[in-house]
């Protein structure tokens, strides 16, 4: 069964994983993070409000985000992307042609709102959760799941692909934060 | 009379210094004669997100000026571009507007609301910290240091003529990806 995360491991998580993509060039802010608000994440959202050492830019859609992250990625700087799987939907010619064609490495954490506790995504009633998986795989984009908190390591793993590889990476968050 | 898009872009290339271009559309074709091998990117393949791109260089590097080169048409694509911007205040942006009322690339359709949209009051509205219109090249040259210098976001509206080429007409230049090799490789160089 998943579970909900808290905001502080997924928070203290990002900035070991900023702190280890900056190396020896460690720095303020430790990196960056592009959201469109994310009922899903909101804990994180909010708790973020808070934290000096990351910064955030709240975008109008998922569409300026990705391309914001692939021009503080061509600066050399570390980010990553906070949306809501129908953003992702929403945003799809973006990563296309931002992350995909243009070989940015670019690290989502898609918020699968309305994700039921006690069914597979894949299964689920709702469209926009059902589909989220399906349409990543089809664009070839590598995804986990993030079903609770001993699930946290993929955020680093995740990221790190998306470096290895020049394109898109991406996590699912099955349960709301806490 | 409109200015003609190539003048502006010619007095661009003689001032920006090191400043990092981001040309999209019909500018792309004459920024690439202009300046062939420079810390430009062109937004290609993603309609509307110049001024996004530009954005993020600006905040990875604030100590050079980023100036985009954005059409009428791909700003209404992700017009809410202007309110991202406006919040995340990055003072070493310019967001120069080429303004000529049509969708050029696919055939010269009128924007919607054509020549009537009032872009310098959007950006105002966002909350740039500067938006202004030109519609002569003796102002545009007069102006141009500012616009280079001044603290940002700043805005300008160009009324501008339609380009001589476009990416239809005038296919070419570096896919995108080997683009953004090629910026990235020299800003790190440059350190």
């Amino acid at each position: 069964m998943p579970e909900s995360i808290p905001a502080p491991l997924i928070i203290d998580t990002l900035k070991d994983t900023f702190r280890e993509a900056r190396g020896t060039s460690q720095r303020e802010p430790l990196g960056w993070i592009l959201s469109v608000p994310d009922t899903h994440q909101k804990t994180v959202l909010a708790a973020l409000d808070k934290e000096r050492a990351l910064r955030v830019v709240t975008c109008a859609t998922e569409d300026e985000a990705t391309a914001i992250g692939a021009g503080l990625w061509i600066g050399g700087e570390p980010v990553v992307l906070m949306i809501q799987h129908a953003g992702l939907y929403a945003s799809v010619n973006t990563l296309r042609g931002v992350a995909m064609d243009g070989k940015v490495p670019m690290f989502y954490m898609i918020g699968l709102l309305q994700r039921e506790r006690d069914r597979d995504p894949k299964e689920s009633r709702h469209s926009m959760v059902r589909f989220a998986e399906p349409l990543l795989d089809t664009f070839g984009v590598p995804h986990a799941r993030l079903e609770g908190p001993n699930d946290v390591h993929l955020i680093p793993e995740y990221y790190r692909l998306s470096r290895q590889r020049r394109g898109p990476t991406a996590v699912l968050v099955g349960l709301e934060t806490s | 009379m409109a200015i003609k898009p190539e003048d502006i872009l010619k007095a661009i290339a003689s001032a920006r210094g090191n400043a990092i271009c981001v040309p999209t559309m019909t500018t792309s074709p004459a920024w690439r004669t202009l300046a062939p091998d420079d810390l430009s990117i062109g937004c290609t393949g993603f309609m509307g997100g110049a001024s996004s791109l530009g954005l993020g260089l600006a905040l990875a590097m604030p100590e050079r000026r980023v100036v985009v080169f954005d059409g009428d048409g791909s700003l209404l694509m992700q017009l809410g571009s202007l309110a991202t911007i406006a919040g995340a205040t990055p003072r070493n942006l310019t967001h120069l507007l080429f303004k000529n009322g049509v969708y050029h690339t696919s055939g010269a359709q009128d924007i919607p609301g054509g020549l009537t949209v009032d872009f310098v009051q959007m950006a105002t509205g966002a909350g740039y910290r500067k938006a202004y219109a030109v519609s002569e090249l003796d102002d545009f040259t007069r102006r141009l240091p500012s616009m280079l210098s001044d603290e940002g976001p700043l805005f300008v509206e160009l009324h501008t003529g339609l380009a001589d080429k476009t990416p239809m007409t005038d296919r070419g230049g570096q896919p995108f990806h080997q683009q953004v090799e090629s910026l990235r490789a020299k800003l790190h160089k440059a350190g």
